[in-house]
């Protein structure tokens, strides 16, 4: 819901200062650094690991521990290799607040306990305080595990969209239809480049990316393909380099990047988001986390992309770009050191609402069935409509997803009111 | 206005080849073989001991593939590696193509692939010619020689060709009559290995396979309404859709509408009251709403008011009740009336948040203009100023909110679908993608983004028309 009227591109410090007037947004950027704390140190928040315990006189640190471990940096001691923690006879212990992990399974208070419900605990130290699913999951160990599920989602999606948006964007607005002028061997040769380097890169290597794919060590094919399709690019530019002795090869001509890269916007635009990521990731079989962010950012890059390019349309014709340029300065360094500095601010709008319906799509893919293994608040919410009695399982996750939402609509909302009016 | 339209039109086109392009590509990479599944049972699979098995089974398979047209070239042209041969796509059955392009993939050399396939081919042909006192013993060759044809990996192929020796090795009677033309697979493999020509694929090669392809055929055939058949139940996708289209879009068009008509009056009202109590709780209560979920919204309004647990069974649960299947369109709309209540709720409120701050922004920008000004100070009546001079000028961006909101809606309404069970695009997009039912979740996908291009058109046209300036520039 962004609404462009006369934003101000301002330094940061002065953004930060105008932000902090208005008193909602503040507050949500109180509630955002309360879910960011909750992100990072979920582990101590809820886990079935103790923080510390004493056992035969020797201190440990399971929960650290296990981030060693999952590095592949440690092994456990053999007394831990049963899971569970309870049984142990600690000297001394301290549990986390919440005294299990999303995947902690309680079997003695399986079947829906209500919070308010009588639950089968040993003391109120492990009572369920949201209650628990089917099968015994904590809900209150299950939010905190979606908080850092939703917040990484939205990061590591946007952070994606954000280069390719800014990027197009700023390429856009800057040189317009008529600004980007390229001589024809270098689009001719670039061209073939881009044949090419899909050949040699994808289609050559067909069998062994499939077989990487199948037998992991996909992420080093992948790399070795890019680099051979940068390395034929190089050596497309190379050449047109070389040829560009020849007067009639040089002749310069304007590439619309303006008119393709709306183009490409609007046909990304015109298919339905959800149902498109549906399509994907009912094609790619399975769905991990990390695929769902980064489909999320190939698709959402779109609404960044225009407001860059609006940002650097106004900028272009401001004076101090011209004074840059009369001073035979680069394209690339106006672009760089004079334009893009100052476009920077106004994206964090866009960011900021992005995120928010990064985390709204993700929900809503998980809510359906399809999210993948983590723990997401759309999969406890989609739990709820299968037992209609559990209200709990409605009602936290679901205000989960709106609470977050909300406060990243509300931060670009504020940002928005920072950026807009007179000084 | 004429050439206008026409304009509008025309930079639509190249628009949707695009999208056609990606949904088609996407349709090209789904996992499993769409004609077994729609064969249902896997005719492979079945037991075969005379050739004429073997060929009504392949030609059941062929007589499927050509039902769904996978027995085309996907696309008119191709990049491939030379040692790929121009007419890999006449191996219709999938797994075999397949695996044939991995064994090109590892030798590069077609003429001896294609020797040794025809060997394994020649070898199962034999066995089931076979008299009966000697099929009886040779049964176990059967299934190492039958999973020959889908063995890609060397050691693999390696592994069932000695499988097949020992077998060969135990009977002689066996080794008489079978043993030439299955130990010829093993040669012909051995040929495959020893003569291999690596280099070919690193040579690009184009090829042009004409208008008789795959691609061609969907999209013209998507132009005149045929959207192929249904992989789950052989029937046309038409048949799934056409009910789904009709539930969505009167539960979309309903939620939109009621969602224009009470946004517009309560944006235009915050405006004129901008600044006063009743624009500040508006403005809050309107944010509030834009963030809420839908599908959260769905899930609680379903569980609170549909159900018997809290007492407060408002509506009637999810679905659309019992609508005969001879119903009149009348008679549809009031059996499911009250089942269509909450979700109109659900698509609607979001639209209205989206739709009345728009509006209040479009008319506080109004009513700062001059000729405002101008009619308060002529003594015009309030409601007057605001409605006949302001608010006819802010209605113009307003309109061309549908571009937006109604894909929107689309989109949104497949959570809404699942949640209520109202049997809709959404519903079925997503018991499409659960049945593997391919042509269904594609064309639903063409559909909505056709729906969005012509909500955009639409959204275009009525700006230019009520908006002049907009076509002279």
């Amino acid at each position: 819901m962004v609404e462009r009227g006369n934003l101000q591109p301002r330094p940061l410090s002065q953004l930060k200062r105008r932000f902090r007037r208005s008193r909602t947004a503040l507050w949500s950027l109180r509630v955002l650094y309360g879910l960011v704390f909750v992100a990072v140190f979920g582990d101590f928040i809820a886990n079935d690991k103790p923080i510390f315990c004493k056992i035969k006189g020797t201190l440990y640190f399971p929960v650290f521990k296990q981030y060693a471990v999952d590095l592949g940096l440690a092994q456990w001691p053999a007394e831990f290799y049963q899971n569970d923690w309870q049984s142990h006879a600690y000297e001394s212990v301290l549990f986390p607040p919440i005294p299990y992990a999303a995947s902690t399974i309680d079997p003695k208070n399986t079947g829906y306990k209500s919070p308010f419900a009588e639950q089968n605990i040993p003391s109120r130290r492990y009572r369920h305080w949201l209650g628990t699913d089917n099968i015994g999951h904590d809900l209150a160990a299950g939010l905190v595990a979606g908080t850092r599920t939703a917040l990484l989602v939205g990061l590591i999606a946007m952070a994606i969209a954000t280069l390719i948006g800014v990027v197009l964007g700023s390429l856009a607005g800057y040189f317009g239809d008529e600004g980007f002028k390229i001589s024809r061997i270098q689009v001719g040769l670039n061209l073939l480049a881009l044949l090419l380097a899909w050949f040699y890169a994808f289609r050559a290597r067909g069998f062994v990316l499939s077989e990487a794919a199948k037998n992991g060590g996909l992420g080093w094919e992948l790399l070795k393909s890019l680099t051979i399709a940068a390395l034929v690019f190089l050596l497309a530019n190379a050449l047109a380099f070389l040829f560009s002795k020849w007067p009639v090869l040089n002749k310069k001509i304007t590439l619309p990047l303006d008119l393709l890269t709306m183009r490409a916007i609007e046909v990304l635009n015109s298919i339905p988001g959800l149902l498109l990521l549906l399509s994907i990731v009912a094609v790619l079989q399975k769905s991990s986390l990390f695929h769902i962010m980064a489909i999320i950012g190939l698709i959402r890059w779109t609404g960044i992309a225009r407001f860059q390019r609006a940002e650097l349309l106004k900028i272009r014709h401001l004076n101090y770009i011209e004074a840059a340029r009369a001073m035979g300065f680069s394209n690339r360094r106006i672009l760089f050191r004079h334009a893009l500095p100052n476009a920077v601010s106004p994206v964090l709008i866009t960011i900021a609402f992005g995120i928010a319906s990064a985390i709204l799509l993700e929900s809503a893919l998980s809510f359906l069935g399809f999210g993948g293994d983590s723990a997401t608040w759309g999969k406890m919410l989609s739990e709820a409509r299968r037992y209609p009695s559990a209200w709990w399982l409605a009602v936290f996750p679901g205000g989960m997803i709106f609470v977050s939402v909300t406060i990243f609509n509300l931060i670009g909302e504020g940002l928005t009111e920072a950026m807009s009016g007179e000084n | 206005m004429f050439s206008y339209l026409a304009k509008r039109l025309l930079l639509f086109i190249p628009t949707l080849i695009l999208v056609s392009l990606i949904a088609f590509g996407l349709s090209r990479l789904t996992p499993g073989d769409s004609v077994t599944a729609y064969l249902q049972s896997n005719p492979f699979e079945r037991s075969m001991s005379k050739p004429n098995d073997l060929f009504n089974a392949e030609r059941a398979y062929r007589q499927a593939a050509e039902t769904l047209h996978e027995d085309k070239p996907a696309f008119y042209c191709s990049i491939s590696p030379k040692a790929y041969p121009d007419t890999l796509y006449k191996v219709v059955i999938k797994n075999r193509r397949e695996t044939l392009e991995k064994l090109i993939g590892q030798y590069g050399n077609w003429p001896a692939i294609q020797d040794y396939y025809q060997s394994i081919r020649t070898a199962e042909l034999q066995l089931l010619a076979l008299p009966d006192s000697v099929a009886r013993l040779a049964s176990p060759l059967k299934i190492p020689l039958r999973e020959l044809y889908i063995s890609s990996q060397p050691a693999a192929i390696q592994s069932r060709l000695d499988e097949l020796a020992s077998i060969l090795q135990k009977d002689s009677l066996l080794m008489a009559t079978v043993g030439g033309a299955v130990l010829e697979v093993g040669e012909k493999f051995m040929e495959v290995k020893n003569r291999a020509t690596r280099w070919q694929l690193n040579i690009p090669a184009f090829r042009w396979y004409g208008l008789d392809n795959q691609y061609h055929r969907w999209i013209s055939h998507f132009a005149v309404g045929d959207f192929g058949t249904s992989l789950t139940n052989r029937r046309p996708v038409t048949d799934k859709i056409s009910p789904a289209l009709f539930w969505t879009l009167l539960l979309n068009i309903a939620a939109i509408l009621l969602a224009f008509l009470l946004a517009v009056p309560l944006g235009v009202w915050s405006a004129v009251k901008k600044g006063k109590r009743f624009d500040k709780i508006a403005s809050v209560g309107l944010f509030m709403l834009y963030s809420l979920p839908a599908f959260w919204v769905g899930t609680l309004l379903l569980i609170f008011f549909a159900t018997r647990e809290y007492g407060m069974q408002l509506f009637p649960g999810p679905g659309l009740g019992n609508i005969s299947s001879g119903a009149t369109f009348w008679q549809k709309i009031s059996t499911a009336a009250p089942h269509l209540v909450l979700p109109i709720i659900c698509i609607t409120y979001p639209a209205l948040a989206f739709i009345s701050r728009q509006a209040r922004g479009g008319m506080v920008e109004v009513l700062k203009k001059d000729f405002i000004r101008t009619a308060r100070a002529k003594g015009l009546p309030e409601g007057r100023v605001v409605w006949r001079h302001g608010f006819r000028n802010a209605l113009f961006p307003v309109i061309t909110l549908i571009a937006s909101v109604f894909p929107a809606a689309i989109a949104g309404s497949v959570t809404i679908e699942f949640i209520f069970n109202i049997p809709g695009m959404g519903l079925l997009t997503y018991q499409s993608i659960l049945q593997k039912d391919w042509p269904v979740l594609f064309t639903i996908l063409m559909l909505g983004s056709l729906l969005t291009i012509v909500g955009m058109l639409v959204a275009d046209l009525l700006y230019a028309l009520v908006d002049p300036r907009v076509r002279f520039r």
